[in-house]
């Protein structure tokens, strides 16, 4: 037990996806400027995450390494993530029209994101049973979302700001994003 | 081919004709789409896309579900946005089958004309909103328009313009929708939102009335001397008891052309519905 909440809050403090794993920058940038789409989009990825590590741990487990194929992880992954947001995607849409339009844009925009291939490895990589990679994976995305929220914050408190002018928009955000990084390196003494 | 060769291909093949299959199975037997999402989506094409919520409801897509559910929506309360554009208006009528009323859609103006000379530099938070909280804002009017520019950040259609000599916001009537974003958007509440077809407003929002020194702060502030009222004939203009300035009929906007020579600062503007003498020929 105390094993997952160790892997829980390494995940989403300590190997912090964005800021100190560098995955799934685009959303990062791209979705942080106000709080509430950066809130959808955290909890979009979080789903997809998920159900991303609970399917692919059996079918590596399971099919891979019986025929010895762990070198093709990397395209049967992709395949089977890419359905897996189309099936999300349509399941949603057609059972609760509400938070279909909440997350809607940011569903098809998840399938591309190197975040959800980037947790199915790590699990793998690190050797994680059943349960441990989806506690890893919650993890992960609680941290994801946790990051975008934050940077939302942030930028939305930017806006009101006067910066030079050549720092006005993305620059600002970089540079604050270094420091928010700085900030999580704070975690690494926490865990190992 | 080596039995690895003939591995990786089969599985891959076996993963994708899996997951094909699951999909295809998904799309049969999950619940089907509410067919009135088609509908709505349809009526979403005839609207102007602005997400302004000037209908009262939060976005296009919204107002066009309130639309496909219940099409007396459509006919009591059109999309002000679109009312005032004809063709567009006339093409949506056609599709529905309807005819709508309170075709007349809502244009809002500044009451203010900006002559208020600055009190201080303001070097602060770069919104009105910001100036606004310090002293009431860095202008001698404490009503008056600070100029920054609140409302040119959420005009969807970008109607409006901040004369940078005379510090003040310029509504242009020809491209604003109606949609009130600006008016939540003024901190000095000075924004409000007219029928399209009234033809005057007040350049003023002076409220102080009977605070003599306030008379002076603007060369273009409103005295009080009621001369409007005096002189229309038709009640064209009436006395805002609260605010203490002139109100104008709403309800069928009708021309003060006297009160408009009349008043002694010339501050009863005309607007781009202003076609002269029509209501006293």
């Amino acid at each position: 037990m105390s094993n997952l909440i160790a892997i829980f809050f390494g995940m989403a403090l300590v190997n912090n996806l964005v800021l100190v794993k560098f995955l799934g920058l685009c959303p990062f940038f791209g979705v942080s400027k106000k709080l509430g789409s950066a809130f959808s989009m955290g909890v979009a990825v979080l789903l997809v995450i998920v159900v991303a590590s609970a399917v692919t741990w059996p079918i590596f487990h399971f099919l891979l390494i019986p025929y010895g194929a762990e070198f093709m992880r990397t395209v049967i992954f992709v395949l089977v993530i890419a359905s897996l947001v189309q099936i999300i995607e349509m399941t949603i849409k057609r059972t609760n029209l509400t938070l279909y339009n909440a997350l809607g844009i940011y569903l098809p925009l998840i399938t591309t994101n190197c975040a959800v291939l980037g947790i199915t490895f790590i699990n793998i990589d690190q050797a994680y049973t059943f349960s441990e990679s989806i506690i890893a994976a919650l993890g992960a995305g609680a941290g994801f979302t946790l990051v975008l929220i934050i940077m939302s914050g942030i930028r939305e408190r930017l806006d009101m700001a006067d910066p030079p002018l050549a720092f006005k928009g993305t620059p600002i955000a970089f540079i604050t994003a270094m420091f928010l990084g700085l900030c999580f390196l704070a975690f690494r003494g926490i865990i190992r | 081919m080596s039995a690895q060769t003939m591995i990786s291909v089969g599985l891959l093949t076996l993963v994708g004709f899996v997951a094909g299959t699951v999909i295809f199975l998904a799309s049969k037997f999950l619940p089907k789409e509410d067919k009135s999402l088609e509908e709505v989506a349809r009526i979403k094409e005839f609207l102007p896309g602005a997400d302004c919520g000037a209908c009262g409801y939060p976005g296009c897509f919204a107002y066009a579900q309130a639309v496909a559910k219940d099409q007396q929506v459509f006919v009591n309360r059109p999309c002000p946005t679109l009312a005032p554009d004809e063709e567009g208006m006339r093409r949506l009528e056609d599709y529905l089958g309807l005819k709508a009323n309170n075709k007349v859609g809502r244009k809002a103006v500044v009451h203010c004309t900006g002559e208020s000379e600055a009190l201080a530099d303001y070097r602060g938070i770069n919104t009105c909103q910001g100036a606004a909280q310090v002293a009431s804002g860095h202008k001698e009017c404490p009503y008056g328009c600070l100029g920054l520019g609140d409302c040119v950040a959420v005009c969807p259609p970008g109607a409006i313009s901040i004369n940078n000599k005379r510090k003040i916001a310029i509504i242009d009537w020809e491209t604003c929708i109606g949609c009130g974003l600006c008016v939540s958007a003024c901190p000095q509440n000075l924004i409000e939102l007219m029928p399209a077809n009234m033809p005057q407003y007040l350049g003023c929002n002076y409220q102080a009335a009977r605070d003599i020194v306030g008379r002076n702060r603007c060369p273009d502030g409103c005295i009080h001397c009621k001369i409007c009222v005096k002189v229309s004939q038709e009640g064209e203009v009436s006395w805002d008891e609260i605010k203490d300035l002139p109100a104008f009929d709403k309800e069928c906007c009708l021309t003060a052309t006297a009160a408009i020579e009349k008043c002694p600062r010339h501050i009863i503007k005309k607007t781009a519905a202003y076609r002269g003498d029509v209501s006293h020929p």
